[in-house]
């Protein structure tokens, strides 16, 4: 792992594992059962434990509950301080805290002042007792010490160790302070994973998934942030591509955009009321509010908002549709459209590439969301989020439950193991840049290439087909390697002045997607698309061998390995046959 | 990973062809045309290959 700073060591018999997700806004517990990821219920019923920490006359409340005293006691509640950890107070944002207790500079690092004791008792009345300034490092250790609690308090026994997910762009003095943080909180750290890969190891351990080789885009949509990875799934083993990372097309700006929304709506029926995003507790109020209405929005196509005494002790209900929130969020769809796309792009790939689109998050439950990303590839692309997909995993619950996985695959590991296992003389690898396979004759007698390892696979890399031989006797096996490239067919010039298609809007989404006031979804059927598809080419040719004396509808089976030093051999047989023809290729 | 079976057919051997026990070495990979990338240490399949790399084992050996 190679994060260094303080860490706790547990002997592996010892252990009681959980996965922990710790983001800035939720955070969750999971642990396996019979094999499988479960995410546990805290002592409130919640899967999704709100990252907030609030003190009220000496005693600590944690998540849903802490979350709740956002109305009454903000400047003792603590929010939104995970991405400080490690960090000095002037790199962070504090955007998000202005609603409760404050991040200030601490030395080296950054701290909250919050009154968390008690009155002292028998004393006299007047005597407050002195606030505590908490750093980050500490915040973060009491409330890890509330999810271990919960969790321990589930699984009666208690929890000593755990995975816990960061994002990719969590750099090393954040790890070591996370590390540090659960150490103090009597938590020993097996090891920090990455959230997206955390995402794609929790569908890929289900029963029924299939290992194979795909291209996925994983989109975390978070409350503050939005994450995007490009991984290269090669046979179970995961490469991270390219990364993007926004602050503003989040969850929290979805909040916003209803907040503004019901404010104006308060305000035409109450013209003469203040406007409750004037003042601090009918803003709170508003907020929570509107978080639940767009929470339901992701459930039912209707919503009610309701908030007693909202602004000047008036009380204000309402509803409202889907369709208006979907209007009124617009931007912020378009955004999440828009830092997909641009991840795609960075990572040199097209969308044509793209296999699945992973959805996790807890704004990934938006049905709207899901729908527009629909609409930036092509059909054959898997969108796996709620709405798009019933297999879908619930994607508040993703991360959690792969850090379960993993910390149930390295239980057994020593430190050591671990370290060794993780150290970069392991991981980093060649990755091939030209996929490799072989050659069928296609329908008009053209060459067709057949991959069998793709392009981006770490060596070394072992792969098996089998194809079939119909008529019988003599075959060939051509070893080439092949690359794709994007094909465009303009349609017949019937020319449309102001319609664009969807393939030239993903090239030039970047300019147009402002000023483009039509619907996503409403301009795919009426146009004639230009049509852009995804082409093998054959590049240079490795080696030839022939398996002779196939029997008709007979299959040969080609396995093809790259070792570490990028030598190749290949072996091919008829499937049932005794002899392998075999040979080696020296890299070149 | 097991076997996966295509639907294509492999082309008939060309009239003449002949090499030392029926394979002809042509190419290789360059290392030019692969990268140095960083795998994900997570998963049961990144175990298996850390297990291999540490203890120096191919895929057959692997497979025993
Ligand atoms: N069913 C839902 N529909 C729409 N949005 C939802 C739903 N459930 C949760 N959210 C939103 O998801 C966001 C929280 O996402 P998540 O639980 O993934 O938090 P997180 O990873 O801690 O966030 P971050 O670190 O980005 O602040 C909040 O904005 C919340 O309102
Ligand atoms: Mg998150």
């Amino acid at each position: 792992m190679g994060d260094s700073g303080t860490r706790l060591a547990v002997d592996p018999n010892d252990r009681v594992t959980i996965g922990i997700s710790f983001g800035n806004s939720n955070s969750s517990i999971a642990h396996l059962v019979d094999d499988k990821a479960e995410v546990i219920a805290n002592e409130d019923g919640d899967r999704q434990i709100p990252t907030i920490l609030s003190y009220v006359d000496g005693d600590e409340y944690y998540g849903q509950q802490a979350k709740n005293f956002l109305v009454r006691n903000p400047t003792n509640t603590i929010a939104y301080f995970r991405d400080f950890l490690g960090k000095e107070f002037k790199s962070i944002d504090p955007t998000h805290n202005h609603a409760s207790a404050h991040p200030q500079e601490s030395g080296e690092t950054v701290a909250f002042t919050v009154k968390d004791k008690a009155a002292a008792e028998g004393e006299e009345e007047e005597e407050e007792p002195a606030p505590s300034t908490l750093t980050v490092s500490e915040v973060a250790t009491r409330y890890l010490r509330r999810l271990v609690g919960a969790a321990s308090e589930y699984l009666g026994k208690k929890v000593t160790s755990a995975v816990i997910t960061v994002p990719t762009n969590f750099g090393e003095k954040q790890r070591a302070a996370l590390i540090a943080a659960a150490a103090a909180a009597d938590l020993e750290v097996l090891q920090l994973i990455s959230e997206p890969v955390a995402a794609v190891l929790a569908y890929d351990a289900r029963p029924e998934a299939q290992i194979s080789d795909k291209m996925q885009v994983v989109a975390d949509l978070g409350g503050t942030r939005s994450d995007v990875a490009i991984v290269a799934s090669r046979g179970g083993m995961y490469t991270v591509l390219a990364t993007a990372h926004d602050y503003e097309f989040t969850g929290v700006a979805l909040d916003k955009v209803l907040m503004d929304h019901f404010a104006k709506e308060f305000l035409k029926k109450n013209p003469k009321a203040k406007d409750p995003r004037e003042t601090p507790r009918s803003l709170a109020k508003l907020r929570l509010e509107a978080e639940a209405t767009k929470r339901a929005l992701s459930r039912g196509t209707n919503a009610a908002f309701s908030v007693e005494s909202l602004s000047d002790g008036i009380d204000f209900a309402t509803t409202i549709n889907r369709l208006r929130y979907e209007t009124l969020a617009r931007t912020v769809f378009e955004g999440i459209n828009r830092l997909v796309e641009s991840v795609v792009k960075k990572a040199g790939l097209d969308v044509l590439d793209i296999d699945e689109v992973v959805l996790v998050g807890g704004t990934a439950h938006t049905p709207r969301i899901a729908a527009n990303l629909g609409f930036l590839f092509p059909q054959t692309t898997r969108i796996l989020a709620p709405a798009t997909d019933t297999s879908a995993i619930n994607p508040s619950e993703l991360q959690a439950r792969g850090a379960a996985l993993q910390a149930s695959l390295i239980c057994d590991y020593d430190p050591e193991d671990i370290e060794q296992s993780t150290h970069a003389a392991v991981t980093t690898v060649p990755h091939v840049a030209n996929a490799i396979g072989i050659v069928s004759p296609g329908p008009s007698g053209e060459e067709v290439f057949v991959p069998i390892i793709p392009t981006d696979t770490a060596v070394p890399a072992r792969r098996t087909v089998q194809l079939s031989v119909p008529a019988g006797g003599d075959v060939l096996v051509k070893v080439v390697e092949g690359n794709t490239h994007i094909k465009v067919t303009k349609p017949e010039p019937a020319a449309k002045e102001n319609g664009e298609s969807k393939a030239a809007k993903v090239e030039d989404a970047d300019e147009d997607a402002d000023e483009d006031d039509s619907d996503f979804s409403d301009e795919e059927e009426e146009e004639e698309e230009e049509k852009r598809e995804k082409v093998w080419k054959i590049g240079s040719t490795l080696a030839e061998a022939a398996v002779r004396g196939v029997k008709k509808d007979g299959k040969v089976e080609v396995s093809i390995t790259v070792y570490a030093d990028l030598t190749v051999v290949v072996t091919a047989r008829e499937l049932g046959g005794k002899s392998a023809v075999r040979g080696t290729l020296p890299s070149a | 990973m097991d076997a996966t079976v295509i639907s294509l057919p492999l082309p008939a051997l060309p009239e003449g062809w002949e090499a030392e026990k029926d394979f002809r070495a042509i190419g290789g990979i360059t290392k030019s045309s692969a990268t140095a990338r960083t795998l994900e240490p997570v998963g049961p399949h990144f175990l298996a290959h850390a297990r291999r790399a540490r203890h120096k084992r191919t895929f057959s050996e692997d497979d025993r």
